[in-house]
């Protein structure tokens, strides 16, 4: 993965991106600029947007109006690879771990398989089915098949809300990890704001469809949890979230 | 050790226990023999015939009526549920004709197919695949729709488009449930069979039980329904050796 020299990553420009579902205007007027190669992290309550933001980006909902660039091309028209990894890893459980890893890739991709395997630390897995992995071991291996095909954008669909604790953080170190070797651009929509400052260049929070804060966070990596600029950043964004909701005044 | 006496030796304790009992019962006479010949007796025309060659030549044919029958009318079956699993158009154009087809007893176009299509293998093999059609139909298509939508988006994220996506996340999908109507279908091919040899034939297991009871030869009856009893049973256990090994990966089907 770390020998291709080739550059990934691509620049994403939205403009006044909006997206309704009937009557309901889910997203209004999203304006957002998405540098090439830059870790985002989208934060919201759920039924905020973002999801259905993180959906247009991957072309699997139309937008209403407005535009969506990647690399000032329409996204019909972009070569730009885009991969994502969902929070139910959707692993398919007829395949076996290898097999799902190279899904629909042409030509002889079983070598470059394994090696990504071993990036996410489960080549012995190989031959496994799916059903037999734990939850964060399937993640790994959807991250695999996520990497193999060298992504420009590696979306992330709250990909470690199910896991545990101790996984998650597992999983974020690698992901940090993967993403400073490659330098593709990630999208990270989260609802765990600590995960989003701890992996995020940029975090943006969606309200009622808006984007209504838009930070920069260019603390040093790797990032410890406890580092008290990381817990304040933390802390702003989650009480800015709070400040929101009128149901939650003591 | 009581564990395989649980799995192994109980499960067979009751037949031979029957066996037994009517076994005694015949050789008291309680009956007439004709009427209720012994297990030896019905053993013994189970010889003769397959010495003769007459049981071999029946199930012979009966075999091939099964096989093409479930062939022709379990591959329309299966194509139609995966065309219409797989595209609105087609749903809306075919199901509710299926669907009214579906609803008469196959068996009731008996008298209808022989006249059309006469008595010779055709009317036949023509019921047996009106028969096995509508089970694998069903649940083809049930099983295509009811593949997991995530797999499907996933799927065509990652570049699946047209027959990938269909050999690689919808049929794998579908094919648990496509088993339970294949293995449904088998006792509807059968049924069919028997009913359509025991009607209008020359030949086949049907035929052979029809005119054994003719000349009152009751063992040759039983030996038949034992023979289509057999026959069903390996029929389905072809059938599951075919489920455990397509569906290896799937948790209920593990060992």
């Amino acid at each position: 993965m770390t020998n291709s020299t080739e550059e990934h990553g691509v620049r994403i420009n939205v403009s006044q991106l909006q997206k309704s579902f009937g009557d309901n205007e889910v997203l209004k007027d999203v304006d957002l600029t998405i540098e090439k190669g830059q870790f985002i992290a989208i934060v919201g309550k759920s039924g905020s947007g973002k999801s259905t933001l993180l959906r247009l980006v991957a072309g699997l909902e139309q937008p209403t109006n407005g535009t969506l660039l990647f690399d000032d091309k329409t996204i019909k028209k972009t070569d730009a690879s885009v991969t994502m990894m969902y929070q139910d890893s959707r692993l398919l459980p007829w395949k076996t771990v290898i097999d799902n890893v190279g899904l629909g890739l042409k030509g002889d991709w079983k070598d470059r398989a394994l090696s990504v395997l071993q990036a996410v630390g489960l080549s012995e897995f190989q031959k496994e089915w799916p059903g037999t992995l734990s939850g964060g071991q399937k993640q790994r291996v959807a991250l695999a098949r996520a990497l193999i095909r060298e992504p420009d954008l590696l979306m992330l669909d709250e990909p470690l809300s199910a896991l545990d604790a101790l996984t998650r953080t597992e999983m974020q170190d690698l992901i940090e990890q993967i993403w400073r070797d490659n330098q593709f651009t990630s999208l990270l929509v989260t609802h765990d704001v600590r995960e989003a400052v701890k992996l995020a260049d940029r975090i943006v929070l969606i309200e009622d469809g808006e984007i209504t804060l838009d930070l920069e966070n260019p603390l040093p990596r790797p990032r410890d949890v406890t580092d008290e600029r990381l817990v304040a950043l933390e802390k702003q964004v989650t009480s800015r979230i709070l400040e929101e909701e009128p149901s939650t005044s003591h | 050790m009581s564990n395989t006496f649980q799995k192994q030796i109980l499960p067979w304790l009751l037949p031979f226990v029957v066996l037994i009992v009517w076994q005694v019962v015949s050789m008291l006479e309680v009956v007439s023999p004709s009427l209720f010949p012994a297990p030896t007796a019905v053993l013994e025309s189970f010889y003769d015939l397959v010495v003769s060659g007459t049981l071999a030549e029946h199930i012979q044919i009966s075999l091939y009526r099964a096989f093409v029958g479930l062939l022709i009318g379990g591959s329309i079956g299966l194509l139609l549920g995966i065309l219409n699993g797989w595209s609105k158009w087609s749903f809306f154009t075919f199901d509710t004709s299926i669907q009214m087809v579906r609803n008469i007893p196959h068996l009731a176009l008996l008298p209808l197919a022989i006249v059309w299509l006469g008595i010779g293998e055709t009317s036949k093999i023509f019921l047996v695949a009106l028969g096995v059609m509508f089970p694998i139909y069903i649940n083809t298509l049930h099983g295509i729709r009811s593949v997991d939508r995530g797999y499907v988006e996933m799927g065509r994220m990652y570049g699946l488009r047209g027959w990938q996506l269909f050999r690689h996340v919808y049929l794998p999908g579908a094919l648990p449930s496509i088993f339970v109507g294949l293995r449904y279908a088998l006792g509807v091919m059968w049924l069919t069979l028997i009913v359509a040899e025991t009607i209008a034939t020359s030949d086949g297991l049907g035929y052979l039980a029809m005119n054994a009871r003719q000349f009152m030869q009751t063992d040759i009856i039983i030996v038949t329904i034992i023979i289509y009893a057999l026959f069903g049973k390996l029929a389905d256990m072809i059938a599951q050796v075919g489920e455990k090994n397509a569906l290896r990966w799937h948790p209920n089907y593990r060992k």
